[in-house]
């Protein structure tokens, strides 16, 4: 029997949803493990951890990343939002609100994944966007139960009321 | 003041009460659950579909790391047997013992502290192999000679079947033509976005075994039938699952596995699959091959069908289908929505070196319902009408209900014609096929398609007893508790993974209370906490869940009504049940709240009438009459472009007919339907599991296994028909599987269409992936 040699660790803090967390990470590992069981957010799911599904997505400094395909320690000092942040407070935000309007979820096991790729999507482009802009936007992030539509439905009704 | 009245909140097009916990962030999904002490379990498997196991060398794995092999777990096993006469059964393995049968299969097990670590211990594990010749077709499995998968029995055919209605020779000499063909349907699978997950442990002597499962009772007779022990030794919670489709309606090695791990290592287990895994061994689905034959007269009017069923059903019978279970439906419904009588079927349930073969959104149907739409396609061009027509000419019609198809099926009632010309009209078919022709003789390659089936839904003890499996799932339970608040929990043995049914059981038991939503809870998925019953598949918990809850519901009516008579002062049969409580007809002054009377009810014992108990809790089980389901109808149209130079197929438009019965909640299914159709697009046009000759499997990413996205689904429209069913509570159906059983059928028809103009090609295998709609673009110049 062969002992496992300590893996060597590394100390790194990320700012996620608003709060400083300092952690000791193998140079291994990977963000969403980091988030999901160091900081013990569970909202962010693992699809496939291949990087195709975009089930674990999360904003990295304001951009899309895929959490499952990202090292922790290459992020450190970086500021980050998870599903968790998106509403501040215990009521849903706007588009939170418009996917349980819009019957959005099913599983819900995408639908963290969807919301982050989403709100890039609203923050970082001037509304009301058109079905195929959000066909495209959403392109990466894989739902199996909802065929899209309500989605899609769900993401153009925030897009026009946020544009007036 | 306000006069009450009973409220209807069936029918009304509310969001789920159930989405919050999920929009947040808050899923109670398996792998969100931490236990203290809690390890990590890694399987090593099979890269070898058919080969002996010399050696398992495990001497490399580090102290401290927990290591079992088959030999380890030997006496313990999921057998599901069928009751069919003749049938070969083979006990599916913990581990494998002496020999591999699929690629993937479990061999050894690794438990660590840290997830991480158990995958590099795996790594660790040296087994030596002696290769078998694989079988990996039907046609080889079935071919004289073949190497034994299981070496005690006659053959590769798990049990044969057969079919052939009394009038069959008459109805086949009553027919002056016929159209024959293959039609191939890939093997692909559900592939929910959440893979399994299971985390074991024992607590003061129970085997708790948490698991990403639709069927939790079932899970507990399985893992209590494999290790031997009493099932109140068991307790299986299936908490939020991320998508199940099937894939997680059947019992698999690895949830016995962390149970007896767990059991031998006195700690918490906890097994979260990964995606790879989850190709090679979550069990597939949809492989059929059918050769079939329609005989028609000269007017296109359908006597008869010839068919024999082929399905590829992997290395082991699964529970608790067995392995003939895609067999039995496909030779049940080809006949379809036709009222053609003579049939002859076979079914040839195959056993090969590839991963067991479980259920999958729609079971067979898909396949049925693409091999004689295909037909009832190429009919209509063998004798010149339309394919609308065609069809039109030999539905079973209004007046034939209770109609029983040519396979035995009895159709309780529905629109079938209705759906037609709802559909003409809704569309403007007869302008939309005349632009299409137009544009296809200017160059463009545009084409549309259709089916029209009838869903089988909720079926049970009939239909079941029929299908030789051991246990027969006849029926549901609820149990309804109002608490002294006037709350409603209701208790309920289906599942839900996405359907909605945590809102929509409330509307339906709710509104004969008068309870609305925002005061029920709907609990699920504990066999701790829910009657014993068999789970959420076959398109059943709305009719049977909810029948059950309505029922008992109606229990606690009448039990409310006689306190609440009895405090007003008037008769039971004058009395409103509404969202504040129960009044007097036309005396809104005289109201008592619902939390008031439950308080009474609980507290209050002195006020009761006499031989009134103080317990507010009913139990009901329901199993819809006649037992072989209530059958839902719908029919589709889409239409596509195909680039002739890529063979790249884009669906340009998608409409959807429909009639599941009394709808429940119309937002809900919509929902359903586009998510149907979204998996039944990956069916016609992308998914595939594609295995080599050795048996590896060779679509193991979605890098190669493709689902579709948001830019290959179109916008899904639908319409609603709304005929009650005769036989279930409430006139509802069920319809959760429906959307996916049709656009193979429409999109093959769509490019047939489309590639009319280049020359007549006959399209019958799908996925149509570009590499084979170039085949048949090639096949139509051939064919110019």
């Amino acid at each position: 029997m062969k002992e496992v040699a300590a893996e060597s660790r590394t100390e790194i803090t990320l700012t996620v949803n608003g709060v400083a967390h300092t952690v000791q990470v193998s140079p291994r590992r990977l963000l969403a493990d980091v988030l999901r069981d160091d900081i013990g957010l569970k909202g962010t799911n693992l699809g496939c951890e291949h990087g195709y599904c975009g089930a674990c997505t999360v904003l990295v400094d304001g951009e899309t990343v895929r959490s499952c395909l990202t090292l922790a320690v290459a992020v450190d000092g970086a500021d980050i939002t998870t599903v968790e942040g998106l509403s501040g407070s215990d009521e849903l935000n706007d588009l939170q609100r418009a996917f349980q309007e819009a019957h959005a979820l099913q599983c819900g096991f995408c639908t963290p994944g969807f919301l982050i790729t989403a709100t890039e999507l609203l923050d970082s482009t001037e509304g009301p966007l058109t079905e195929q802009q959000i066909r495209e936007a959403i392109a990466g992030n894989i739902c199996r139960c909802t065929g899209y539509v309500h989605i899609v439905e769900a993401i153009r009704r925030v897009s026009e009321a946020r544009a007036g | 003041m306000t006069t009450f009245h009973e409220p209807r909140f069936v029918g009304a097009r509310v969001a789920r009460v159930e989405d919050p916990r999920f929009l947040t962030g808050q899923g109670r999904y398996v792998s969100n659950q931490v236990v203290a002490g809690m390890r990590h379990a890694r399987f090593v498997r099979s890269p070898f579909a058919h080969a002996r196991i010399v050696s398992v060398d495990t001497s490399a794995v580090p102290s401290g790391v927990a290591v079992f092999t088959g030999e380890d777990w030997a006496s313990y096993a999921i057998e599901c047997t069928s009751r069919y006469e003749g049938f070969q059964s083979a006990a599916m393995p913990v581990l494998a013992v002496g020999k591999v049968r699929y690629v993937g299969e479990p061999v050894a097990m690794v438990v660590a502290d840290d997830p991480y670590e158990a995958e590099d211990a795996a790594e660790l594990i040296l087994i030596d192999y002696d290769p078998l010749e694989p079988v990996t077709s039907i046609e080889q499995a079935l071919s004289e000679g073949a190497p034994l998968i299981h070496e005690h029995w006659t053959s590769n055919l798990y049990v044969p079947r057969a079919y052939t209605s009394p009038d069959y020779d008459e109805k086949v000499r009553e027919a002056t033509r016929t159209v024959s063909g293959r039609f191939v349907n890939s093997r692909h699978s559900g592939v929910p976005m959440e893979g399994r997950a299971v985390l074991a442990e024992v607590v003061d002597g129970e085997i708790v075994v948490r698991t990403a499962t639709q069927i939790p009772h079932l899970i507990r007779t399985a893992i209590a039938n494999a290790l031997g022990i009493s099932e109140n030794s068991v307790r299986v919670i299936s908490p939020d699952v991320g998508g199940g489709f099937g894939v997680k309606a059947q019992a698999y090695p690895e949830e016995v596995a962390c149970a007896l791990a767990a059991r031998s290592l006195g700690a918490p287990v906890k097994w979260i699959e990964d995606r790879r895994e989850h190709f090679l061994a979550s069990h597939h689905s949809r492989q059929h091959v059918h050769d079939a034959t329609l005989h028609f007269d000269d007017e296109g009017r359908i006597r008869a069908l010839t068919a024999a069923v082929y399905v590829d059903m992997g290395a082991y019978s699964v529970f608790p289908w067995t392995s003939t279970m895609d067999t039995g439906m496909a030779m049940g419904i080809l006949p379809g929505p036709y009222r053609f009588t003579g049939y002859k079927v076979n079914g040839f349930p195959t056993c090969t070196n590839k991963t067991p073969y479980g259920a999958y959104r729609g079971v067979s149907r898909p396949a049925a319902c693409f091999t004689i739409e295909r037909l009832v396609d190429w009919m209509a061009r063998d004798r010149g009408i339309d394919r609308l027509e065609a069809r039109r000419r030999n539905l079973v019609r209004k007046d034939d209900y209770p109609w029983t198809n040519a396979g035995g099926l009895v159709y309780d009632g529905g629109s079938l014609e209705e759906s037609i010309d709802v559909m003409r009209e809704w569309i403007g078919y007869d302008d939309l096929v005349q632009r299409l022709a137009e544009e296809r003789r200017r160059g463009r390659l545009v084409g549309l398609g259709m089916a029209i089936f009838t869903e089988q839904s909720a079926h049970t003890t009939e239909e079941f007893k029929k299908r030789g499996v051991p246990i027969v799932f006849g029926y549901e339970t609820a149990t309804l508790r109002l608490d002294s608040t006037g709350n409603l929990t209701i208790a309920t043995s289906i599942h839900n993974h996405g359907q909605g049914l945590e809102t929509t059981l409330a509307q339906f038991a709710g509104e004969v209370l008068g309870i609305p939503l925002e005061r029920i809870k709907v609990v699920f998925g504990d066999t701790n906490q829910v009657a014993y019953g068999a789970g959420t598949f076959a398109s059943r918990s709305a009719v049977l869940a909810g029948g059950a809850a309505r029922l008992a519901a109606t229990d606690l009516r009448e039990k409310l009504a006689r306190v609440a008579a009895h405090l007003l002062e008037v008769s039971e049969a004058d009395l409103v049940f509404h969202e504040e409580g129960v009044s007097v007809v036309g005396s809104p002054e005289s109201t008592i709240s619902m939390a008031e009377l439950c308080r009474i009810i609980y507290q209050r014992p002195d006020l009761l009438p006499e031989g009134v108990t103080p317990t507010l809790e009913a139990t009901r089980t329901y199993d819809a009459p006649p037992g072989t389901g209530t059958y839902t109808n719908a029919f589709h149209v889409g239409t596509v472009e195909v680039d002739e130079h890529t063979g790249v197929v884009n669906i340009t438009g998608y409409w959807v007919v429909e009639d599941c019965g009394v709808m429940i909640n119309p937002l809900v299914v919509e929902g359903q339907i586009h998510g149907g159709v979204a998996q039944g697009i990956g069916s016609a046009l992308f998914e595939e599991m594609v295995y080599d000759e050795d048996g590896q499997l060779l679509t193991t990413t979605f890098m190669d296994y493709l689902l579709p996205t948001a830019l290959d689904v179109p916008h899904i429209a639908t319409r609603h028909l709304e005929t009650p069913s005769p036989n279930t509570i409430g006139g509802i159906k069920g319809m959760g599987e429906g959307g996916a059983i049709a656009p193979a059928a429409v999109i093959a028809g769509a490019v047939e269409d489309a590639l009319s103009e280049i020359g007549p090609v006959w399209i019958s295998e799908v996925p149509l992936t570009p590499e084979r709609v170039l085949r048949y673009i090639r096949q139509a110049k051939e064919n110019r």
